[in-house]
């Protein structure tokens, strides 16, 4: 595959909300109330339970992997948790690509909610598979 | 009204080694499960299932290590520690705060997770700023986990920021 400047990534999309959140604090043992309660999240200041930023790192981790393909390599992620993915949200993992050095491809990735607005914006680099 | 979080000690802080943690073994239903909670309600790729390596983001110290050896004079492991941080045995203020927040991450991986492998993690100190938000004066704190796997190979070395208010 051909890569060049400006390409789009196929996303991943999941509807979240308890299901999801429930889930994923089983196996990484993140049982913290503003992802359980309403009333906590709201304390916190976000009107009710939020999900985890590490689900939105997943899901990030999630589309990379996908598009890089069998024997690609996620090299690098950094991201910053900017808005609460509260609940009902449909979250879309997003990336674009910003660079291609060789092997090395650079992108602009982030995750939104349904409206656009962005939740978790970042940059990754990648090496692509065969 | 706080009017600063940070002084010398904290400022100094940055760099300091605190905390060695091993994991248990990785084990393939571990892998699992961890795929099918990532990628649910669909289906978790078949590489996860057969556990052929761990996904980048599994965290293999999610329900607690094997051994834990703090690093830092004065740390009895009687404190519940932040992200491996014992910030009352380094000498920092005892702070009160309403809430935290997960900031972002950096992530710079290197060799892949498998099943079996034994992973060594070392949390140091990062950089403490503040800055004012809309919920008052913020604390933003780094965290430094370096992951190695029986091996010596990197595994991944993560920035963690958090966000106290």
């Amino acid at each position: 595959m051909t890569v060049k400047v400006g390409d789009e990534l196929p996303t991943f999309t999941r509807e979240t909300g308890f299901a999801n959140w429930n889930r994923y604090a089983a196996v990484n043992d993140e049982f913290v109330p503003i992802h359980m309660d309403d009333a906590a999240g709201e304390a916190a200041g976000n009107g009710g339970a939020f999900g985890m930023g590490n689900l939105q790192w997943a899901y990030l981790h999630n589309m990379l992997r996908n598009w890089v393909g069998e024997g690609g390599e996620i090299l690098s992620i950094e991201v910053q948790f900017r808005s609460p993915n509260v609940k009902g949200q449909t979250v879309t993992a997003k990336g674009v690509v910003t660079a291609v050095d060789g092997d090395v491809i650079s992108l602009d990735v982030w995750t939104e909610q349904q409206e656009g607005t962005k939740l978790a914006p970042g940059s990754a680099k990648v090496k692509m598979g065969k | 009204m706080t009017e600063t979080y940070l002084n010398d000690t904290v400022i100094n802080a940055n760099g300091t080694l605190c905390s060695r943690s091993v994991s248990y073994p990785i084990e393939a239903s571990a892998i699992r499960k961890w795929a099918m909670a990532a990628y649910w309600p669909e289906p978790a790729p078949e590489k996860f299932m057969n556990a052929e390596y761990a996904p980048e983001d599994f965290d293999a110290f999610a329900w607690g290590p094997a051994s834990y050896e703090s690093l830092l004079d004065g740390d009895d492991g009687s404190v519940i520690v932040r992200h491996g941080i014992n910030e009352r045995a380094l000498g920092f203020p005892d702070w009160k705060f309403r809430a935290g927040l997960n900031g972002g991450m950096n992530c710079t991986y290197g060799v892949r997770m498998n099943v079996g492998d034994v992973i060594t993690d070392v949390k140091s100190v990062g950089e403490y700023t503040e800055r004012q938000g809309r919920m008052g004066l913020m604390l933003i704190t780094q965290s430094i986990s370096t992951w190695t796997n029986q091996n010596g190979e990197l595994v991944k070395r993560t920035i963690n920021s958090g966000i106290r208010y």
